[in-house]
């Protein structure tokens, strides 16, 4: 591209636009150092002292410890059930050889019709399966939901990836005499890294925010998922703006900084998720 | 050897337990309870079309599909353009073009409730940043009730969506420019075409497949839009700013109609379905 007016007015107008993206988080970070009458009769104003009492405040209403650890333990156990059941799954579908051919491509077309089911259709039934397992109102109410969702969408990238690979590495592995476990573990997991990359991105990035089914089984604070705690600002800090603020950028900052280490990674397998598929 | 019986179903079993308990059985419980009166205990009794019937006479579930389709439609019009411009001055990979792509995608990492925390204090009418600056620069005139208002929240509620997508979409287009071959543009070049000519004939023709993407997961998700309207009005005032989602939220768990709610949900569904089944075509093709 040659570098005429137009390349120029062109990334400019791209820069403005950028500038726009960012700037909700700059103001967010900017009004939590502000007082709460400043926010409500200046809020335009930039804060007059910039102090830290909105964040002091905003700790003592918030459980940020348990949050964490509670989405936590959602997101991981979630991930290492969903990668191993669905590569198991996937393994079935695109390297054993089945007698009747069609129940694979049968397997493989059940599966990629969950990736069209939104949520929300979910939310009643899962509800009163979470009764009958007496998990309501624990984690395992999200965990075993949560499961479930990824396996559509991961179905679809494991076989679109393994489709792709020749099988003479396994079947040399076999005539060396490798059994089934060993065979998936030693040669047909590391071949498979970039898309158990892509996958653990989507389904992290997914499961970490997700809010529908937390804001519907969990009801003790003390299970508080990070989405969830958040949805409960306005009531835990009434008309504390300021707090409210404050807790919303503590909540943001982590996100934002694993954001930064790894935008690279993450850019692309969000992307990869949605495009190759 | 190893594709004997016990193993292939061994390796199948937990995946097909897990998606076919929680979502085929789920999926089909609600379209079943759709068509009966269950509230949720107690006895289910068959009413037919009954619950599909009242939707076309409930004013606040067409009203909540109205708001849906306005929300998809300002995001679509902002997301469409404005991602695909980013992807395209991003392909032309200039200093910093990696940080501008960075920046861009931030957005739509953050959860949704913490992307409608952050938006209340712009859009609120009072204490928010955007009557205020139109204030403060003398256009008091277009100070709007951007959210709680009766009839401003969903517009509102699709920029926000277009506001937190546009990057991610961008990247998506930007995949798709990366496949379009330098040859074909420098041949073109040769051949006297001016940039808009080879944007019209040679790139769009080429990301063709990136477009359907974009729409389909741009519709999808606005279609599912469910946090941003919960957190900034919770449906309000009066349901006025109810989405198609958030009103089966509403009914379902609120006033436990569960067996309208269903129907609002099997409505819903089948919108989705028809969108991802493009989708679908688009990125699977068969196994052998």
């Amino acid at each position: 591209m040659k570098k005429s007016k137009v390349y120029y007015v062109l990334l400019f107008i791209v820069i403005l636009v950028t500038l726009l993206m960012i700037f909700p988080f700059v103001w967010t970070i900017v009004m939590s150092f502000k007082t709460d009458n400043d926010i409500i009769n200046a809020p335009l104003a930039l804060p007059k002292v910039w102090n830290f009492d909105n964040y002091v405040r905003a700790l003592k209403t918030l459980n940020i410890f348990a949050m964490y650890k509670n989405t936590f333990i959602v997101v991981v156990t979630t991930q290492i059930v969903s990668l191993v059941i669905t590569f198991m799954s996937s393994f079935a579908i695109c390297r054993m050889k089945f007698q009747n051919r069609k129940i694979k491509n049968l397997l493989y077309t059940y599966y990629l019709l969950g990736i069209s089911v939104p949520v929300y259709i979910l939310l009643f039934p899962i509800y009163r399966i979470n009764i009958r397992l007496g998990v309501l109102d624990t984690l395992w109410s999200l965990i075993l939901p949560y499961i479930a969702i990824t396996i559509p969408f991961n179905t679809l990238l494991f076989v679109g990836f393994m489709k792709g690979f020749p099988k003479e590495l396994e079947e040399a592995a076999i005539i060396d005499g490798c059994d089934l476990i060993h065979l998936c573990i030693r040669v047909v997991v590391p071949i498979l890294k970039p898309v158990i990359a892509t996958v653990t991105i989507f389904n992290v990035i997914y499961n970490w925010n997700e809010f529908p089914f937390a804001v519907t089984y969990i009801s003790s604070s003390a299970n508080y998922t990070i989405s969830l705690a958040t949805s409960m600002f306005k009531g835990a800090y009434s008309r504390d703006y300021s707090a409210m603020i404050a807790a919303a950028v503590l909540i943001m900052i982590p996100q934002l900084i694993f954001y930064a280490l790894l935008q690279k990674q993450i850019i692309a397998g969000m992307t990869e998720g949605a495009v190759k598929a | 050897m190893l594709s004997n019986k016990k193993n292939i179903i061994l390796f199948s079993i937990p995946s097909f337990l897990f998606y076919t308990v929680f979502i085929i059985v789920s999926t089909f419980s609600t379209i079943k309870y759709s068509f009966t009166d269950f509230s949720g205990i107690g006895k289910a009794n068959f009413v037919g079309m009954e619950n599909y019937k009242r939707l076309l006479t409930d004013e606040i579930f067409i009203k909540s599909c109205s708001n849906t389709i306005i929300i998809l439609m300002v995001s679509f019009l902002l997301i469409l353009p404005i991602s695909f411009f980013l992807a395209y001055v991003l392909d032309w990979n200039f200093k910093g073009s990696s940080a501008v792509k960075a920046l861009n995608f931030t957005p739509y990492i953050i959860a949704p409730v913490i992307v409608a925390t952050i938006w209340v204090f712009l859009l609120d009418p009072t204490m928010g940043v955007i009557n205020n600056a139109l204030r403060i620069v003398g256009l008091e005139k277009l100070q709007q009730e951007w959210i709680g208002g009766n009839t401003k929240t969903p517009y509102s509620i699709g920029v926000v969506y277009a506001w937190q997508s546009i990057g991610y979409y961008a990247t998506i287009f930007l995949a798709g420019l990366k496949t379009v071959p330098t040859e074909i543009y420098e041949a073109s070049s040769i051949e006297g075409a001016n940039a808009w000519q080879k944007l019209r004939y040679i790139t769009l023709p080429m990301i063709k497949d990136s477009i359907v993407i974009v729409i389909v997961l741009a519709v999808n998700g606005a279609l599912k839009i469910f946090e941003l309207v919960y957190q900034m009005t919770n449906g309000g005032p009066n349901h006025k700013s109810e989405t198609a989602v958030t009103y089966m939220y509403y009914i379902m768990f609120k006033s436990g109609k569960y067996s309208y709610g269903s129907a609002m949900a099997v409505v819903v569904l089948v919108a989705c379905m028809i969108f991802t089944l493009i989708y679908i075509r688009n990125v699977k093709d068969n196994l052998e």
